[in-house]
Formats: C-alpha cells, sequence, structure tokens
C-alpha cells in the first residue's frame, strides 16, 4: 500500500528567506519543515521548465533536452521554440504511478501545457497561453472548475511599472489556486497530489530590490518593504487550510525548483561579444535592441549570444549554420578561448566576478535536443545575461528589459514532514534525486 | 478480442454503467455502448488534433515572448 504524498511546491523559493528570515511568522510551514530543512541543488541552468521537469522525471536537461524556456530553431540565428510538455520524453512521475494503478493530482506543474492525459487530473501550469486553452484532464474538468471559480489564473500581470498591480493579481491568483487544490484534493481519490506556486517566483522578481537590503537599489521603509514576507504569509495561511483537506496521515513535502538572490546588473553579452571581435555587429542608435533587428554581418560572426538568468553562446560553426565561418576543426579551440575570456571578465570596477562558463557535455551524460555551445553563469548567477545590443556600456545596473530585483541561486528548499515520522531529509540533495525521494516516501522503492 | 464487424469489448464499472444508462434515457442513444463510442471518439479526437498540431499558434507565441521578456527570462 503506498503513502499518500502531497508535494508543495513553490517556484523560487529561496532558503535564506522561508528557513531563514520569515520562518518565525510561518507556523505551517514550521511545522513542515520541523523534521528537517534539506537544501537542494538546482540543474544546470538553474531555470523553472528544466527545473521542475528535472524533478519529475529524475533526468538531467541533457537528457531532456530542455535547457530553458526557449531553444533555438536549428539552422537559424534567432529563431527559436518555447519549451512545452510535449518535450519531455521521459515517463514523469505521475506516469509512473499511473502504471502502478495509483492516483495523481498534478496542478501548475512546468511544463504541462499542453496537458497530457494521466490516471487523475491535471490543470497545466503558466505556459499555457490562457484560460480559453484547454487547459485540464479530463478536458471536462475545465468546465467544472470554471463554474466554481471562474477562469483560470495562470499567471499575475507582470508589468514592472505597476506594482500595485502586481499585488493584487498575486494575492487574487494564489487564492484562487488554493480554492482549487482543495476543492480537487477533497472531491477526487488520489494518492500523489503536487502543485507548483508561481507566485513566489513573482514575488521574489517584482519586489526583492524593496526587501533586500543588500540590494543596490534598496531604500529603508519603502512601501514595497514587507510584499514578500506578507506572501509567504498568505502562502502559509493557505496551506494550512488546505491541510485541512488532506488526509491526516499523507506525508508533505515542500521544494522549489531553486533559489533567489539580489540582482547586481545585467551584463549585455552581445555588446562584449562584438568588443571582443565575436560578433560583427554595426553601428546600432536604440538601446534595447534585439539581435533580430540589429545590423549583423553573420558571414562575419563567430558567436552569438541569448540573454537570460544565464547566458546561451552558440558558435557560428561551418556545416551547422546557415552563414557558418567556424571550421569545425577549430571548433574546440574556439569554445576554450571564448571560455577562457568570457571567465575572465571583471566587473564595472574591475572587480573580480565568480564567472562559470560550462561546455553542455561537461555538465551531463547525454545532451539532446538543441542544446548552446557554451552556458555561462556572470558572476555566479548574480549579473544576469542581456541579449540586447546598442547600450553604452554593457555592464547595465538596471536591467534591458523585466525586473530587475532578483536573479536565481542554486540552492533551493526541499523537506518531508512524515505525519509517522519514519522519512525525513536533511543535508544538500541534488535535483535529479528528488523523484527518488518521491518514490521512497511512498513506499514504491527498495 | 475484435470481432468481424470490427467491434471490441471494453469493461467499465456496473455503476457507472447504471449511471450512463440513467442519463441517456429519452435521448437518442439506443445503448450505453453507443454513448461510450459517442463520447469516447469526441476526446480521442482532440488528443489525437492536439497530439498533431503545435503546441502554440502565431499568437499565443508572441504573447507567451512578451511574458517571458517581461519577466527576465529572454
Amino acid at each position: 500500500m503506498a503513502r499518500r504524498l502531497m508535494v508543495v511546491g513553490l517556484d523560487c523559493a529561496a532558503p535564506r528567506l522561508l528557513y531563514e528570515e520569515l520562518l518565525d511568522e510561518l507556523p505551517t510551514f514550521q511545522e513542515l519543515l520541523s523534521q528537517g530543512k534539506a537544501y537542494m541543488r538546482s540543474s544546470h541552468p538553474p531555470i523553472t521548465i528544466p527545473a521542475w521537469a528535472v524533478m519529475t522525471t529524475g533526468k538531467t536537461p541533457g537528457e531532456l533536452g530542455l535547457y530553458g524556456f526557449r531553444h533555438r530553431k536549428p539552422g537559424s540565428y534567432t529563431d527559436f521554440y518555447i519549451a512545452n510538455s510535449k518535450l519531455v520524453r521521459e515517463p514523469r512521475i505521475w506516469d509512473e504511478l499511473g502504471r502502478r494503478g495509483l492516483r495523481s493530482i498534478v496542478v501548475g506543474v512546468p511544463p504541462s501545457y499542453p496537458p497530457r492525459p494521466l490516471r487523475g487530473a491535471m490543470i497545466s501550469d503558466f505556459i499555457t497561453p490562457g484560460p480559453e486553452a484547454s487547459y485540464t484532464f479530463p478536458p471536462a474538468l475545465k468546465a467544472e472548475l470554471e463554474r466554481r471559480f471562474g477562469p483560470y489564473i495562470f499567471d499575475v500581470p507582470f508589468r514592472i511599472e505597476d506594482r500595485d498591480r502586481i499585488v493584487r493579481g498575486l494575492w487574487e491568483m494564489t487564492e484562487q489556486h488554493f480554492r482549487v487544490l482543495e476543492y480537487l484534493a477533497s472531491t477526487r481519490k488520489w494518492d500523489f497530489l503536487m502543485f507548483v506556486e508561481i507566485g513566489v517566483d513573482r514575488v521574489h522578481h517584482a519586489f526583492w530590490g524593496y526587501m533586500d537590503p543588500q540590494h543596490h537599489k534598496y531604500t529603508p521603509g519603502n512601501k514595497y518593504e514587507n510584499v514578500i514576507r506578507d506572501y509567504y504569509r498568505l502562502v502559509d495561511e493557505k496551506l494550512s487550510s488546505l491541510l485541512k483537506a488532506v488526509p491526516r496521515d499523507t506525508v508533505v513535502m515542500v521544494v522549489s525548483d531553486h533559489g533567489a538572490k539580489a540582482m547586481k546588473g545585467a551584463f549585455a553579452v552581445n555588446q562584449w561579444l562584438a568588443e571582443q571581435g565575436y560578433l560583427a555587429l554595426g553601428p546600432v542608435d536604440k538601446p534595447g535592441t534585439d539581435l533580430k533587428q540589429a545590423p549583423i554581418d553573420w558571414g562575419r560572426t563567430t558567436a552569438w549570444g541569448w540573454g537570460g538568468y544565464y547566458a546561451r553562446i552558440f558558435i557560428n560553426l561551418k556545416g551547422r549554420e546557415p552563414r557558418g565561418t567556424v571550421d569545425p576543426r577549430d571548433y574546440e579551440d574556439v569554445r576554450d578561448t571564448l571560455a577562457r575570456e568570457l571567465t575572465s571578465i571583471r566587473g564595472p570596477h574591475g572587480e573580480r566576478w565568480d564567472t562559470k562558463v560550462y561546455k553542455p557535455e561537461q555538465l551531463y551524460p547525454q545532451v539532446r535536443g538543441d542544446p548552446p555551445d557554451l552556458m555561462v553563469y556572470f558572476d555566479d548567477l548574480s549579473w544576469r545575461s542581456a541579449g540586447t545590443v546598442g547600450w553604452p556600456t554593457p555592464y547595465l545596473r538596471e536591467n534591458d528589459r523585466g525586473p530587475d530585483d532578483a536573479v536565481h541561486d542554486w540552492l533551493g528548499v526541499l523537506s518531508v514532514y512524515d505525519p509517522q515520522g519514519s522519512y525525513s531529509v536533511d543535508g544538500i540533495v541534488d535535483i535529479t534525486e528528488v523523484r527518488g525521494i518521491m518514490e521512497e516516501v511512498m513506499g514504491l522503492r527498495g | 478480442m475484435a470481432s468481424e464487424k470490427g467491434y471490441t469489448t471494453v469493461s467499465i464499472p456496473v455503476t457507472l454503467h447504471r449511471r450512463i444508462r440513467k442519463i441517456i434515457e429519452g435521448t437518442g442513444f439506443t445503448s450505453v455502448s453507443s454513448f461510450v463510442t459517442y463520447v469516447l471518439r469526441e476526446v480521442v479526437a482532440a488528443y489525437e488534433e492536439e497530439k498533431a498540431k503545435e503546441p502554440f499558434t502565431e499568437e499565443e507565441k508572441k504573447a507567451i515572448i512578451e511574458k517571458l521578456k517581461s519577466l527576465g527570462y529572454l
């Protein structure tokens, strides 16, 4: 007989907040974390879509062929496709549980749009285009939910110029999510329930600089100083109510896909590549110009890059790219030289950075899909990568676009609360091991 | 085992059979089997269609890209 497991997924939840600074004010989490607080070491890259896919399959991003939210279309310099559930070809934990006759409720676990059949119920994740899409399994569940809770809210409207709206949206979305979870948990038979609340990620990205005295834009006593704390309290309160709708012997795992820390700035990687002679970029008038709109002579370009919380670097390889310049015989030399130069980049004041550069094959047992040639974490993720060009300097204190508060960090949270006290975790656990822990907790291993 | 007519048997719980019989009373469905076949065809066709097409339309893709940009992922 399998133990019943509920997995509380908090996208981006940081140990510093959940384990240290806020825990005193979070009675539900205090109880759930009382049997041990482990650190979950995220995937390469520590990005939402690959990380949750790794956690639910036990495979690395290389084996899954998932390196972020988007992937380059082979043979194109600037076109890409967006990650979705169909790209995950390895069985996810609920597929395996279904094969064993166990039922799952899966809500918002990336990537899960489009929803795929499972033994149980599913609501797809925040990448769902909107409530007009077919976002549940079984399909009829959508109408059942909408009659009770209105159109499902997949994400919060994220306009950084209107932070009040983000706050309202976060509260509205999270309250609805938990109402839906309570409903599903109490009307369905289930052995495994996993949900991911994306609001935790959004609140970090939008409000970290208002909360963290270490952030360069922090001012004490600002209007939004307590938004993150209040949001964690909201989640704590809603979780308390959800736990009442769940059988008492349920094991509860709390886990995040990666952590968060203050963002120091964005580094305009393509501008740097142009300065170093790798990217043949013509004059650009407008700061923040996309590479797609920029005058690039691809026939004289060696490498180009992508922005995001980490940088992806592509080599303009002959035979692979439409106007490739790098001979396959020189490919490794070019990668090695570029990796060395990227590693030695210093900060805006000449300070040393802890930049990490990897070749995908160094990180994964298998490299599938459409990987970059190099993966770069500027100053160990503290500086994100900006793909746009036309800036007066590659060091952007404010972001080129989007939020400039938090970046991702390597360590997330992981705890197991077993009402029978027979299972707990501590130490540092690699994200690829989390699925095994879920199965072990349920009594399906060994 | 498939019959020569191209039909086979699928087992469903007796209680579910009873519930279906009740809801098709007075409708055009003359048997539980014809109702189940009709409903399942709809569901299966929807998934086959899903499987064949790109998950996002061009418009949806644009909206997602804008969202990912505003979130700092691109």
